[in-house]
């Protein structure tokens, strides 16, 4: 029997500022779109700020509270240290912010920033390792959780070595050690984490069942080699054996979408929720963004690659993630304030916890600034990625909005 | 003899409500059988859960029980999670069933 008991959950006053600040960060990533141009060079250090301010600040603070919550549901054990994430936060948080100013303002800052961010993730990636340690479980969601942190921290010992590189204090080829530094980052860790979680919480939320894991067994198995042979073929700067490793994740990438649609069709509830609407964007942005990337690199052009990015990013990654909060952030303050009434008194269903009409304004300035947002850098349109940006803040700033409601709910 | 009956004790849970869905396990199908005890009404209760990873299951347990031990003149109370046979939509009332739009 699963023994996933109360014992194992992390407190709310632990998880919730993960949350505050994952949130804070995105308004603060979308308020900085407005001082872009669409015609900018991913290589640009401004860009790169934008790129650690919205992954770093953002993904990466939910993903961590995320974890501190499902690690025990997966893994069905308890934390090995959970207080250390009282520590992740503020090194985390300080550490983006000093990056971001590195990147932006002054790049001596660079190294600070990367090495607070280091020893974050670090704590991070050794807890989740003497987490795995305690379970008896061998699950490919298992082996799954593993492979990510060790590409976690592969890419972050990369990210150092830039950060040393461009203060000055390494002598280093940053441009090769960039691509194994996004790849281990974006494809070794983000992705194959929200692959993971995606497949224990979308068929939880849809309460589809008995539906085949084949594809995604696949999928796991493929991405993790694929970003395996892009890191190493990065680092020793072998250019070919880089798109095989590009050909073998997009095949991953394929059958978990493949394996999303057999959920799809399994799906019991049909409600169009704020959660159902934003999982059906993401995924609709994620082959739009798939699809730019083979016109990428079948034909080139720098526009396509960044409008494929903008709509993995901020389309894919961005809509996961917020669509989740919205039920997340209120089975967590359920958790911690109504279930002990269960049975006493009358408690809220989890749904009447949020603002609807909030909810809806999030999502629907937040899609139609990705899509005007990913027009404006295919057609390198200033009117159209401006446009862009300021629906992406205004549907940030509802985030914030309905967000600080979640958690105040029944304070 | 005992007096409580297998209707009795599915009244009783069906005062536990999921929270994420808003309907009680009960009409949510996820209760497969109460067996009890006719001398010493001790009562066994058979359920599921609509996941396996379900973070509220020992919770969600712990109420059931607690709504059993309400019963009056009720012996011990046990509470069994199976997962065979698997819960599915067929399960649940025709009104949930609606609900969820799966009708």
């Amino acid at each position: 029997m699963n023994p996933v008991s109360k014992d194992f959950a992390p407190p709310l006053k632990l998880i919730a500022p993960f949350f505050r600040f994952g949130v804070v960060f995105y308004l603060f990533s979308m308020m900085a779109l407005l001082f872009f141009e669409p015609s900018f060079n991913y290589q640009q250090m401004g860009v790169a700020g934008w790129v650690h301010l919205f992954l770093l600040g953002f993904v990466m603070m939910i993903i961590f509270g995320a974890m501190a919550q499902l690690i025990p549901v997966v893994l069905e054990v308890g934390h090995a240290v959970v207080d250390v994430y009282y520590i992740i936060l503020p090194l985390l948080a300080t550490g983006v912010i000093v990056m971001v100013a590195g990147f932006w303002f002054m790049p001596a800052l660079l190294p600070y920033g990367g090495l607070l961010v280091l020893i974050a993730m670090i704590i991070f990636a050794f807890e989740n390792v003497a987490t795995l340690k305690k379970t008896e479980l061998q699950t490919l969601t298992v082996s799954t959780v593993k492979w990510s942190n060790g590409y976690l921290l592969l890419g972050i010992l990369t990210g150092f070595a830039i950060a040393l590189g461009l203060a000055g204090d390494l002598a280093i080829d940053v441009s090769l050690m960039l691509k194994a530094h996004v790849y281990a980052v974006i494809g070794g860790y983000v992705i194959l984490t929200i692959i993971g979680l995606s497949l224990i919480l979308i068929p939880m939320f849809s309460l589809a069942h008995g539906f085949d894991e084949t594809a995604i067994n696949r999928a796991f198995k493929l991405v993790i080699t694929g970003v395996g042979i892009v890191f190493v073929g990065a680092l020793i700067g072998l250019e070919w054996m880089m798109y095989i490793g590009y050909a073998v994740t997009f095949s991953g990438v394929f059958f978990y979408i493949w394996q999303i649609y057999i959920i799809a069709k399994l799906t019991v509830r049909k409600e169009l929720d704020v959660w159902a609407k934003s999982m059906i964007f993401a995924f609709a942005t994620f082959i739009v963004a798939i699809l730019l990337g083979f016109v990428y690199f079948l034909a080139g052009g720098q526009n396509v690659l960044h409008a494929a990015v903008w709509f993995l990013f901020l389309g894919f990654i961005s809509s996961m993630i917020t669509g989740h909060l919205y039920k997340i952030v209120p089975f967590l303050v359920w958790f911690e304030r109504f279930s002990p009434l269960v049975g006493k008194e009358k408690v809220p269903m989890l749904h009447e916890m949020y603002s609807k009409e909030g909810a809806a304004m999030m999502f629907n300035f937040t899609v139609v600034g990705v899509l005007s947002g990913g027009l404006g850098l295919l057609f390198e349109s200033d009117i159209l990625f401006k446009a862009g940006g300021s629906f992406l803040f205004v549907g940030g700033i509802f985030l914030f909005i309905t967000m600080n409601k979640m958690l105040a709910y029944g304070e | 003899m005992c007096s409580i009956s297998k209707e009795n004790v599915f009244d009783a849970i069906s005062t536990v409500i999921d929270p994420e869905v808003g309907f009680n396990l009960v009409e949510m199908g996820l209760i497969y059988d109460a067996i009890i005890d006719e001398e010493t009404c001790n009562v066994h209760v058979i359920m599921t859960l609509s996941t396996q990873g379900c973070p509220l299951h020992q919770m969600i347990k712990q109420w059931v029980y607690e709504a059993v031990e309400r019963i009056e003149d009720v012996g011990t109370v046990e509470v069994e999670v199976v997962w065979e046979p698997a819960w599915n939509i067929s399960m649940a009332d025709d009104n949930v069933k609606k609900a969820l739009g799966g009708m």
